[in-house]
């Protein structure tokens, strides 16, 4: 585990954790670009990574915070196990700075895979692709990362595994025959560092992050297609990255219009980051009028029940 | 004595059957596996839908009287524990399994759904639950929620907290919400991350959409036997610096190994002082590669003796006595204590000489069996309640060794819970601040602390329980008695 | 667990039942293996729950007639025992408390008339012989009679088997590899003789020489576990009598009887005839163990190849611990497919008598292991009990899917040729 100030930036931390053999598991995207922990915290972001073992929310294991009275609160704590308490880190994830201001954090950290590869599978339908994702899903293969993503008119499939360099060709040729086709891709750090850094995202392009399943594949991609939206989806389909072209409450109708719910993260500064359906608000106000009951920190806006 | 309005109201919906109050029916219901404390209820309520807890906890409202809900009673820290004279929910009719979907890897179980039921279920799609807590065979998905539990395997994949997606919850008032949701990613504040873990304070979950793992392709354990407990917990060390990352990394002392040995004839080693269960698990070639790598590093860390499972019955067999140890100790002792805190991993030697020095200053036995990969100790504080003192020099005992935890770095619990039995280190762990808006918090859910009333938080009314000596609050000046 | 139960006050048995409890830690393990809990979901009918109960109703706290009604609903099954990591010994603390509630309850008068039928004739088999060509008369009359006693005709088979004495002697076949005393049963006896035929002739053809002494009765077990324990004792002291020792085992094929005989030694805790049920219980075996042990002759195969589920008989798996040796003697059988039953662990709901004295639950539970049987797609059943063979005949045909349902002895006879 680690504990680092909330300012820290994400590259840091990487590098520190390196030196040690170590890694964040939940891959949280723009290291490169300046991103700080406490702002993939706050705003909740993990990258293809967490297919293996899980998103920020399953390795932030304690927090410092100021609450809206100006009170430095400390909850969870700095082991990686912890019952005590109610886990108060949990809801700063993906609070977007609406509860309190995080300080500091500590997060479990697991050994570092010694190396990387990557098997493609290109030129698939949707269907085929919803397909291999679900059997993959209930293979025993191990991935790091599951991507999908859309090119030429059909679909691409990102399959990552990692692991002692002396191993994974034997690994990726059984994943490859397995899946009967694909092949190995040859430059495996570039490929993921374009999803990583989003240098995929059209110029001017909003970005916007939707959780779904596969069940809901389908009809948000057809909607983003028929929008002209780029977009990737990472773990199995249970994250949509979105390349909005349009103005945010449009997203913010299609996705309510699907049952889905998202997030505004880079594009015009807005009001209503949360987007689309929400659920829990009853919840969430109590818990907002405890912490910041003068609202001193912005709302947490937009959604619908 | 129990609301008698409230159970006229009761009465209205609920057949005699299901709405218990006769001294037979409820005495079952007095205690769970924490049995130093024990508490009638005034009435048990097996409910058998999900609309029937939510009008039992509408009403319990409306009546101002507490409630607590239930699973299998296997909490070790008095989770259910009943507040006299209030309303126990028994949600062990409540097992359906809604849902279970493959290809999304998910399963929507209601509360009273028992944790291996999940795993037998998605057997036959290749997944499993990950959560094992030793408990699994009886312990319900409810009850986990509520404490987050873990189990052996949780070092590599995490504890509940990170395999539940959403609840469905009935809130202290009556309030039904929707927390999370069934992706595995999540936007706003993480509401299902903070109901689990919350030890059934801020109201009953009564769905749970919890996510499976396909089931690894192949398991690789092996037995280290030690002549020493720090030897065996110096290796864990070791394992974690050989950049390894084992599915599971178990120690057991020579107490708890004779216990499961008698038990289910595990095939331990009887002899050894400690014995550490490493497991690898994943894809074959990669984990037949990382377990010549194991080997060389468990072998290099001083063992007597090494043993790997033969086959998929001896693993069981192996997995059975570490998981059936706790129970098993009964057999050396009428009454134990189980401790459950967290020191840091690099600090697990220490902390277990410190034990073994606590031990034989109080003269009691300390039986050891825990998750040492994540630095989650066991003690088994063995006593007999029938001798006089000896609970109180038992928790006397206990109490010194959370002590130990916190000024180690850790935590006074990593999976039981704080419930009734160590809400009174809640202090020693947390600052005043910190418990303040903890108590906030739950206010703000439930005004009339009815759920749940008396557990994890400090304060608060919990007339059915004393606290050996000065409570910490009392000595940090924050209550006197009268 | 902590009690203040008044071992002295409760004599030799007193202290059975008091370290049954200390040794329960409450942990709920057992809990999973319980048939009566898995079907009712209440604590109350849970082995802790009902330890609990025992506890109290001894200590004074709850009064009998509260507890009763649990205990009652208890099959005696043991599969708590097999789970209990603590080593709890339920059953020393169910049959003396059996013993003593028996004592003191009052029983409605019409269940008072079905429990002295039970008691004075299952035990004896001309009697019971008799009794069953009687109830094929009450068949047609039953459903004027009270839930009780229709309980017992539901049960009992619309035709019997010719009565079919068995010899003093079976001399083995080929060279002698051992000499067994063979308890007849009583039950069993009368309603399928042909198991104790197979029996011998399964010995027989593994080199044994098999005695069934004159003047051996029923076990007592029956007596014994619905709290009739003077009328065990009485019916162990006649076997105790009868049979020789001089033999290399006392062999059963009723895995009821089996268990009740590796009790006589806590019947008699405390009196005269310890040192005799000791040296009787030593040799007692299952007729699988002993086949088991002894080596079994090669079988030379069914005459059709079969899939065949085993069902472990509680009073076998639970009550002796005996898994293995059955599987074992089955599997010998080249052309027989073994397969596993899923909640294996659960009783029929046959139990001795409780298809008598508990008839809807016996029968939730006795429908829900059919339907895990028929789970498996095995074409027949075989087990070591006649209870639980009558009970799984009778589910399995209330399903609408009668497969047959042997004794492992049975399916060995029927593989030498
Ligand atoms: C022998 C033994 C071994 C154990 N091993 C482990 C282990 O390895 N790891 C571990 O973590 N724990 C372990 N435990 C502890 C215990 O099994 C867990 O805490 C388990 O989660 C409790 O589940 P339960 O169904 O018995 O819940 P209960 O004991 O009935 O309840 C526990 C708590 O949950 C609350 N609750 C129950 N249902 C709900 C619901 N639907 N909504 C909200 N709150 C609810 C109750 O009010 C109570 O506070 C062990 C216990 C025993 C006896
Ligand atoms: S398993 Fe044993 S110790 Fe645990 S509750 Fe049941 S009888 Fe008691
Ligand atoms: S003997 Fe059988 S029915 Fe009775 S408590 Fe034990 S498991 Fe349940």
């Amino acid at each position: 585990m680690f504990t680092a100030l909330a300012g820290t930036p994400l590259a840091e931390v990487q590098a520190a954790l390196a030196e040690h053999g170590q890694y964040l598991p939940f891959d949280p995207p723009l290291a490169a670009a300046g991103a700080t922990l406490g702002g993939a915290v706050a705003t909740g972001l993990s990258g293809s990574g967490r297919r293996r073992y899980g998103g920020v929310r399953d390795f932030i294991i304690g927090m410092r915070y100021v609450d809206g009275q100006g009170r430095l609160v400390r909850s969870g704590g700095k082991v990686v196990k912890n019952a005590a308490g109610f886990d108060q880190h949990k809801l700063l994830v993906g609070s977007l700075g609406s509860l309190g201001v995080i300080v500091e954090v500590s997060f479990k950290v697991f050994p570092q895979p010694l190396a990387f590869a990557t098997l493609q599978i290109s030129g698939l339908s949707l269907a085929s692709a919803i397909d291999t994702i679900g059997r993959l899903s209930t293979s025993h293969f191990d991935l790091e990362a599951l991507d999908l993503l859309p090119a030429e008119g059909a679909y691409t499939l990102l399959l990552r595994i990692g692991g002692p360099a002396a191993v994974l060709p034997a690994r990726l040729e059984h994943l490859r025959r397995w899946q009967g086709r694909g092949e190995a891709v040859a430059d495996d750090a570039a490929i993921w560092q374009r999803t990583a850094t989003f240098s995929w995202l059209p110029r001017g392009a909003k970005l916007a992050k939707a959780p779904l399943t596969l069940a809901a594949l389908p009809a948000l991609d057809a909607m983003l297609a028929s929008c002209n939206a780029a977009r990737r989806y990472i773990d199995g389909s249970n994250l949509a990255w979105i390349a909005w072209p349009g103005a945010w409450d449009e997203l913010d109708a299609q996705l309510l219009a699907l049952g889905l719910s998202g997030v505004a993260l880079l594009g015009p500064p807005t009001e209503q980051p949360l987007l689309g359906l929400h659920n829990g608000a009853n919840l969430a106000a109590r818990i907002k009028q405890t912490l910041d009951p003068e609202n001193k920190f912005p709302p947490l806006n937009g959604g619908k029940q | 004595m129990p609301n008698s309005a409230l159970i006229d109201a009761l009465a209205t919906f609920l057949p005699v059957h299901r709405l218990l109050r006769q001294a037979a029916e409820l005495a079952p219901y007095e205690s769970d596996a924490l049995t130093a404390f024990r508490s009638r209820p005034g009435a048990v309520v097996l409910a058998e839908t999900q609309e029937e807890v939510v009008r039992v906890v509408e009403l319990c409202h409306r009546h101002s009287v507490p409630f607590v809900a239930r699973g299998s009673g296997t909490s070790l820290s008095g989770g259910s524990l009943p507040v006299a004279g209030g309303v126990v929910i028994a949600l062990n009719r409540l097992n359906r399994i809604v849902h279970l979907d493959p290809q999304r890897r998910i399963a929507v179980v209601e509360p009273g759904v028992i944790n291996l039921d999940v795993t037998k279920a998605a057997a036959p799609h290749g997944l499993y639950y990950a959560p094992d807590p030793s408990s699994q065979l009886i312990c319900t998905i409810g009850g986990n929620v509520a404490f987050n539990s873990g189990g052996a395997h949780c070092l590599k994949y995490g504890m509940t907290a990170n395999h539940v997606l959403g609840i469905k919850a009935v809130l202290p008032d009556g309030a039904v919400v929707q927390l999370g949701g069934d992706s595995l990613e999540s936007v706003g504040p993480d509401l299902a991350g903070f109901f689990v873990g919350s030890e059934g304070l801020f109201g009953i979950a009564l769905e749970i959409t919890v996510r499976l793992l396909p089931r690894p392709e192949l398991y690789r354990t092996v037995l280290a036997a030690y002549h020493s407990l720090a030897a065996a917990g110096d290796a864990v060390a070791q394992v974690v610096a050989s950049g390894l990352l084992p599915g599971a990394m178990e120690i057991m002392d020579n107490l708890a190994i004779q216990a499961a040995e008698a038990a289910v004839h595990a095939g331990y080693p009887r002899d050894a002082a400690a014995l550490l269960i490493v497991e690898l698990e994943g894809e074959r070639v990669q984990v037949e590669a990382e377990f010549a790598h194991l080997l060389q590093v468990v072998e290099a860390s001083g063992p007597y003796e090494v043993r790997v499972a033969k086959d998929d019955a001896d693993r069981a067999r192996i997995w059975k006595g570490r998981k059936s140890a706790f129970s098993a100790v009964g057999r050396l002792s009428p009454d134990y204590i189980v401790q459950d805190g967290v020191v840091p991993r690099s600090r697990l030697g220490e902390a277990l000489a410190a034990i073994q020095r606590l031990s034989a200053q109080h003269g009691l036995r300390v039986a050891n069996v825990f998750h040492a990969g994540d630095g989650n100790l066991h003690p088994l504080i063995l006593y007999s309640g029938r001798t006089p003192g000896e609970l109180e020099r038992a928790e006397t005992l206990a109490g010194e060794i959370l002590n130990l935890c916190i000024e180690l770095g850790g935590s006074i619990t990593g999976e039981h819970g704080v419930g009734v039995e160590k809400r009174a280190y809640m202090p020693a762990m947390f600052n005043p601040v910190d418990l303040a808006v903890m108590n906030e918090l739950r206010l703000a859910i439930d005004p009339k602390e009815l759920a749940n009333r008396g557990k994890m938080l400090p304060d608060g009314d919990a007339p059915s329980l004393t606290h050996p000596g000065i409570h910490p609050l009392e000595q940090q000046g924050v209550i006197s008695r009268a | 667990m902590q009690h203040a139960i008044p071992v002295d006050e409760l004599g030799v048995q007193g202290r059975f039942m008091a370290e049954a409890v200390d040794a329960c830690v409450h942990c709920g393990f057992c809990l999973a293996t319980c048939p009566t809990y898995k079907v009712l979901g209440e604590e109350m009918d849970s082995p802790r729950g009902r330890i609990i109960l025992m506890k109290e109703a001894l200590e004074g706290s709850i009064d009998l007639a509260g507890a009763l009604p649990y205990v009652d609903r208890c099959l005696g099954c043991m599969a708590c025992v097999t789970a209990c990591p603590s080593g709890v010994a339920y059953s020393h603390l169910l049959t003396p408390f059996r013993t003593l509630a028996e004592l003191q309850r009052r029983r409605a008068p019409m269940n008072q008339v079905a429990r002295t039928l039970v008691k004075e004739t299952l035990p004896y088999p001309e009697r019971f012989r008799a009794a069953v060509q009687a109830g094929r008369l009450g068949q047609l009359t039953r459903r004027l009679l009270p839930a009780e006693l229709q309980g017992m005709l539901r049960m009992l088979p619309a035709t019997l088997p010719p009565a079919a004495p068995l010899p003093e002697v079976y001399p083995a076949q080929g060279p002698q590899r051992a000499r067994v005393a063979l308890l007849a049963g009583c039950v069993q006896q009368v309603l399928a003789p042909e198991i104790n035929w197979a029996t011998l002739r399964v010995l027989a053809r593994n080199g044994v020489e098999t005695v069934i002494p004159r003047g051996q009765g029923c076990c007592g077990s029956l007596s014994l576990h619905i709290g009739e324990a003077e009328q065990a004792q009485m019916l162990a002291r006649r076997n105790l009598a009868a049979f020789p020792t001089d033999v290399d085992a006392i062999v059963t094929n009723a895995a009821g009887c089996g268990s009740g005989m590796h009790e006589y030694p806590l019947l008699f805790a405390g009196e005269a005839d310890l040192p005799q049920a000791q040296a009787f219980s030593h040799l007692v075996r299952d007729i699988t163990v002993f086949l088991a042990e002894l080596g079994l002759a090669p079988p030379d195969g069914l005459p059709e190849p079969i899939t065949v589920a085993y069902h472990d008989a509680c009073h076998l798996a639970h009550a002796q611990g005996v898994t293995a040796p059955p599987r074992q003697l089955l599997s010998a059988i080249p052309n027989l497919r073994l397969v596993e039953i899923p909640e294996g662990e659960l009783c029929c709901g046959s139990a001795g008598t409780y298809n008598l004295e508990q008839p809807e639950l016996a029968a939730q539970i006795g429908e829900r292991k059919a339907r895990n049987i028929l789970s498996t797609g095995a074409q027949a059943i075989a087990t070591g009990n006649i209870g639980c063979m009558t009970q799984i005949r009778t589910h399995l045909a209330a399903l609408g899917r009668p497969l047959p349902v042997w004794h492992t002895i049975e399916l060995l006879d029927a593989a030498y040729n």
